[in-house]
């Protein structure tokens, strides 16, 4: 590990507050952000954990818990949907990684707005803790699943959960759509108007473009949900009847409202909903892009194609929202043209994985626990992928639509593909971030376990969904031809415990590492891009004074004939850029 | 490392092309028309997409290899396999989905056939009902927010005051005749539910507010359970009915059974 | 303010120690370029620097509000459009009642608005002029053509919430509640949302004019100033856009 800079001791000696609550350094922050996901995501998966073992032996007692009743399940359902989507993959890829690695990346020194950055993130943990609150009011959770379907998310008389519970998760979510949108403009803004001279829009890393582009979608995507969340909670509170329609009787009551429409908010929130979901994956993809070249110790094989596709999936993200509401009683011709347009979107995905593999092709791959889990992230974006276009026919998915198939899909693609990615990241920038390296050793063993787990787990899903087995049923036995099912779903909930059982490995190789792992030195895996020319952990003042002069692309690897030192730092001198190789 | 890891790929490989072909679970036996266009439908995706899940886990496996390779090393991209693959997954793609299209249009959009059975579908918390025009051929008014007295046999709120609702029969199965294309109008008191019938090939959502037309012929006779699709409360689980297929006599009986001791 | 504005950043150059080298020869293959910015990334003394990024800031602000009004209008002309099924007489019912809209008041919280964009940008003028001052050190001084532009931006700002604020009052007293209608829903909430979007602008003139109270650097000031001024002036857009809205698609 390096002698830190003076200024980052001057750092390090500033009060508590400086240094954690009124910091605008970005680094802290970006750490700050991974450690709220990592919170996130552990109550997300405790969480999924209780939810299977509720679902295979309805009477097991949970320790401190107790037997879990039906509206148990469903608040755990919700919750662990919204934790997982929100808190840990629209925060860590993004806001995480990306708040402490863009600037670094670009070669400039702070964010461009750093106030608006650290607001970012204080209003984000602030809608977390209102999120967890939920669970310890009257009525517990909020139970309408992440989508909050209404009339259901409407009327608090509903169901148990559509009291209280819902407000605060409106509330929650209201507050993260503004966390996002703070931190996007930074991003936005930082990308455009700090990249170190001579880094031009070609010679930024994939991360950097899918951080941009992703921080556009942020800007669009977040600001409908937030409308949508406004006159969901109008229609709870202020009597208006945007999405409930009159003639309503619930629980035997009549209901007073009149002339909404349920589809509306459905329209609206997908129109959100599908783009989020291509947040949570471009950082990941960008992530593995990067990584892929790095370990094959080769360039990015069509790197015009990967950013022409990033373009093409954000612009596509905002066409497809219909594809969710196939069964929905929207209007059948509509399900034509959304089915086009969604295998069109499917077409840039495959061609980024065409690129992946090509990129590892030949490759002099050096086979560290970050390549191991890039190499997962594409297998398991392919599984996951695929059954995309199967879900993109009408005709085929409203047998399919909100059954475990659809569960498989989103898991396979959007839990574990993009979940592996933030492990790759996490080995991989670790030194970075903490000055340490992790533990090879128990990396290679959580990824084995976490690999296989995923797949055991989440590949049996398929078939439950093919034999009709819907989603979010808190129990088995309601249904005859599901309660048949129960063996398999034991399996997988066996499956569940041992991939989440194998997540503690990960936990004590990170917080062991960030204590006793050896240190790390600048550029620990030979890589080429800015942020490794600093020492680790990266110093407060970021590049300080020394303002880098970017002369080379970012994935300059294996050089012909070179034997030592087989790459070329972005920023090193220009002469060499003059007889190295050119396309 | 790479060794194991190509290894480990090619199990996943072999696990997952297993499950689907040994099929522990599976569809239940088709029993409507449009079962079988959707079952072959189905097919064609298990093959093109599971053609390129296993060849994308083998190429995979196969560049995860130890030995790197000076020519692939000094490459950067190259346009001609990108044009390349770009439009075969375009054309393999576009191929399916045309084909998706077809069938799509082929169950959704249908012509008004003769003798076909007018049903009318409502879901409420949490218990399907299902009604039946009755011999005049035509549904009463309802009024749940006024009538609705699920304990006194009238759940949907029938208006007494309608003659057309006299003879309606409502039933908490749903009776068809085999062979008959089966007009539903879905609707829902309360929140959103969907009326699944895996083995008809069968669901779509019911939303209050809306008065949704769908339809299915069934070909089979028997019983073949429906279930609730979409998360509509802490019952979504035991939202269960049947639909019974018969044969037309049969149906016809039941009918005139049921109109009668409804009109008594 | 331009020429005055570059002239001062080419005296401060030096200064700065700014300005990295010139565009740097790019690789074949590489393409694109640089955006031009030769300035030091981190740098924020320069007024330059900071007066791109916050525009920027201030662009990506306007995307994403823009995206909630189009979203808004969107719903209001497809929620006109398309009434309530009715499931017995199984006729489409059409609940929306069209708005009576209180013109007068109307217009004059327009006229008001307009007002205010102008003095906005009257402010922003004569600060512009004060910049070469500033950026010698010197306390500007007031000169006499100059009114207190700022200021009275911020009261006629006011002075349109108010506007608003009578203008649902007037629909209240009529009986048009939020609740009454989707019609009434949706004006209330483009313009409550609208008016919300005002006020944080305000803040922010407030801020610039209440500047000198808080020895703020006059430079932030006229920074925020003509930001703001980007946002102010949209806003203005926004709110003529709405009123054609509501005007031209009553239902
Ligand atoms: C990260 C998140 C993520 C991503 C990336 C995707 C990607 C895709 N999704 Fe998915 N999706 C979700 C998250 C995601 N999805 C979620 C959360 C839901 C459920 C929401 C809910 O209801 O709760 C959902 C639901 C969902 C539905 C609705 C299902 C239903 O509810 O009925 C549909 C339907 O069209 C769909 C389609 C697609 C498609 C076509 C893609 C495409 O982008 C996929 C493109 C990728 C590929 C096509 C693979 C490429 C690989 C190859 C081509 C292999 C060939 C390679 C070689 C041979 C070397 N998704
Ligand atoms: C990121 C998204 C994500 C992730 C990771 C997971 C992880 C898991 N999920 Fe799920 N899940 C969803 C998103 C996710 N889920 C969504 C959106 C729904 C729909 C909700 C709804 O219907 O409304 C859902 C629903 C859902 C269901 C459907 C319930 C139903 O419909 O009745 C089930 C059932 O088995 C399930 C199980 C699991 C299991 C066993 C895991 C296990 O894989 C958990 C194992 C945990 C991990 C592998 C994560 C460990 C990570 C770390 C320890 C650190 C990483 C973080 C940092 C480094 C900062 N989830
Ligand atoms: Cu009814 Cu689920
Ligand atoms: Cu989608």
């Amino acid at each position: 590990m390096q002698m830190p800079s003076p200024n980052s001791i001057l750092h390090e000696q500033a009060g508590f507050l400086r240094r954690h609550v009124f910091n605008t350094d970005h680094k802290v922050i970006g750490r700050q952000y991974f450690f709220l996901s990592l919170a996130a995501v552990l109550v997300g998966a405790w969480l999924s954990l209780l939810m299977r073992i509720h679902l295979v032996w309805p009477k097991a007692a949970i320790p401190f818990l107790g037997e879990i009743k039906p509206e148990n399940y469903l608040a755990q359902l919700t919750m662990h949907g919204t934790l997982m989507v929100f808190f840990v993959l629209s925060t860590v890829p993004q806001a995480g990684f990306g708040t402490f690695f863009l600037p670094l990346q670009l070669g400039a020194s702070k964010m461009a707005f750093p106030r608006l950055t650290a607001a970012g993130f204080w209003t984000a943990l602030v809608s977390f803790l209102v999120l967890i609150a939920a669970f310890f009011v009257p009525g517990g959770a909020a139970g309408a699943g992440w989508t909050q379907y209404p009339p259901l998310s409407a009327l608090a008389s509903a169901g148990p959960g559509e009291g209280l519970g819902t407000d605060l998760w409106l509330v929650s979510i209201g507050l993260f759509c503004l966390a996002s949108l703070m931190s996007a403009v930074g991003f936005v803004a930082t990308t455009v108007r700090y990249r170190a001279p001579g880094m031009t829009w070609m010679r930024m890393p994939l991360t950097c473009w899918a951080w941009f582009v992703t921080s556009i979608l942020i800007l669009l995507a977040f600001s409908i949900l937030l409308v949508a969340l406004a006159m969901l909670m109008m229609d709870r509170h202020a009597g208006t009847s945007f999405f409930v329609p009159g003639g309503l009787l619930v629980s035997g009551k009549a209901v007073e409202h009149s002339g909404g429409s349920a589809l509306l908010w459905q329209h609206l929130f997908w129109f959100f909903g599908h783009p989020e979901v291509y947040i949570a994956i471009l950082p990941a993809m960008g992530v593995t892009s990067h990584l892929l070249s790095v370990f094959a110790r080769k360039p990015v094989f069509g790197y015009k194609a990967m950013v022409g596709a990033t373009l093409a999936i954000g612009a596509l993200g905002f066409m497809v929202w219909g594809h969710h509401m196939f069964a929905s009683g929207m209007n059948p011709y509509a399900g034509f043209a959304f089915s086009s347009l969604t295998t069109a979107i499917a077409v840039p995905s495959a061609i980024k994985t065409f690129n992946w593999v090509a990129t590892l092709y030949g490759g002099r791959i050096c086979y560290a626990t970050p390549l191991l889990f890039s190499a997962g992230f594409v297998s398991l974006f392919i599984t996951g992928g695929l059954t995309g276009p199967l879900l993109a026919q009408p005709a085929l998915d409203v047998y399919l639509h909100d059954t475990y198939f659809v569960v498989a899909h989103f898991h396979l693609i959007m839990a574990m593909a993009s979940l592996f990615a933030i492990f790759s990241a996490t080995y991989f920038w670790f030194p970075k971030m903490f000055g340490r390296m992790m533990n090879e050793r128990l990396g290679r063993l959580h990824f084995w376990i976490t690999l296989l787990g995923a797949y055991a787990t989440f590949m049996p899903m398929h078939l439950l969904g093919i034999a009709g087995h819907p989603r979010r049923y808190s129990d088995l036995t309601g249904v005859q031809y599901v309660s048949a099912m129960a063996p398999l779903q034991r399996f997988i909930t066996l499956a569940a415990i041992v991939t989440i059982a194998g997540q503690v490995i990960f936990l004590v190789n990170l917080f062991w590492s960030m204590r006793r792992g050896p240190g790390a030195d600048a550029n620990p895996w030979q890589c080429s891009t800015l942020e490794w020319t600093l020492p680790s952990p990266a110093p407060a003042e970021g590049f300080g004074g020394r303002q880098p002069l970017v002369h080379h692309g970012p994935y300059e690897y294996g050089l012909l004939g070179a034997v030592e030192k087989d790459f070329v730092m972005q920023d090193a001198p220009a002469t060499w850029s003059d007889n190295g190789p050119s396309e | 490392m790479s060794a194991a890891l190509r290894v480990t790929l090619l199990l996943v490989l072999i696990g997952c092309v297993y499950l689907f072909l040994a099929q522990p679970y599976w569809f239940p036996a088709g029993a409507s028309a449009q079962s079988s266009l959707f079952d072959h439908q189905f097919w064609i995706a298990l093959w093109v997409l599971g053609g390129m899940f296993v060849a994308g886990h083998l190429v995979l496996a196969f560049v995860l290899s130890k030995k790197p390779r000076a020519a692939a090393i000094a490459s950067r991209g190259s346009w001609q396999l990108e044009v390349t693959w770009t439009l075969a997954i375009v054309a393999i793609f576009f191929w399916f989905n045309i084909s998706g299209e077809r069938l799509w249009s082929s169950m959704m959009l249908h012509q008004q056939q003769a003798g076909e059975i007018q049903i009318e579908v409502t879901g409420a918390q949490f218990q399907w009902y299902f009604r039946y025009p009755g011999p005049d051929g035509v549904f009463g008014r309802t009024d749940a927010q006024k009538f609705a007295k699920a304990d006194e046999g009238n759940p949907l709120g029938l208006d007494p005051s309608d003659p057309a609702g006299r003879d309606d029969v409502v039933t908490t199965a749903m009776i068809v005749p085999v062979g008959h294309l089966v007009q539903m109008r879905l609707r829902a008191q309360d929140v959103v539910h969907s009326l699944y019938i895996p083995a008809m090939r069968f669901k779509q959502d019911t939303v209050p507010g809306m008065a949704i037309l769908s339809h299915f012929t069934p070909t089979k006779t028997g019983v073949y359970e429906i279930a609730c699709a979409e998360l509509c409360g802490i019952g979504h689980y035991r939202m269960r009915a049947v639909v019974r297929v018969v044969s037309e006599e049969e149906f016809a009986r039941w009918l005139k059974a049921q109109v009668k001791n409804t009109s008594e | 303010m331009p020429i005055i504005g570059d002239r001062v950043e080419i005296e401060r150059k030096p200064k700065l120690g700014g300005g990295g080298p010139g565009k740097i020869g790019h690789r074949r293959g590489y393409g694109g370029g640089d955006d031009g910015d030769h300035g030091r990334p981190g740098d924020f003394r320069s007024r330059e620097q900071r007066m791109r990024r916050y525009r920027i800031g201030m662009t990506l602000c306007i995307i994403s509000v823009t995206a909630i009004f189009v979203l808004l209008t969107v719903v209001y002309v497809v929620r006109m459009g398309n009434g309530r099924f009715d499931q017995d007489t199984r006729r489409w019912v059409y609940d929306w009642i069209p708005l009576r809209l209180p013109y007068l008041q109307l217009w004059a919280n327009s006229l008001l608005l307009l007002l205010s964009s102008a003095t906005l940008e009257l402010a922003r003028r004569s600060m512009a002029r004060k910049e070469e001052f500033a950026a010698m050190g010197i306390l500007p001084p007031r000169m006499k053509r100059d009114l207190p532009w700022l200021g009275i931006t911020v009261l006629l700002g006011f002075c349109f919430l108010a506007g608003q604020v009578l203008v649902w009052n007037n629909l209240r007293h009529q009986g048009v509640f939020l609740a009454s209608n989707p019609s009434r829903s949706l004006f209330y909430i483009l313009t409550g949302t609208h008016a919300v979007h005002l006020v944080g602008g305000l803040f922010a003139l407030l801020y610039a004019a209440a500047g000198r109270l808080l020895e703020a650097r006059f430079e932030s000031q006229s920074i925020v100033v003509e930001v703001t001024g980007w946002y102010w002036h949209y806003l203005g857009f926004l709110w003529f856009g709405i009123f054609a809205l509501v005007h031209f698609a009553k239902g």
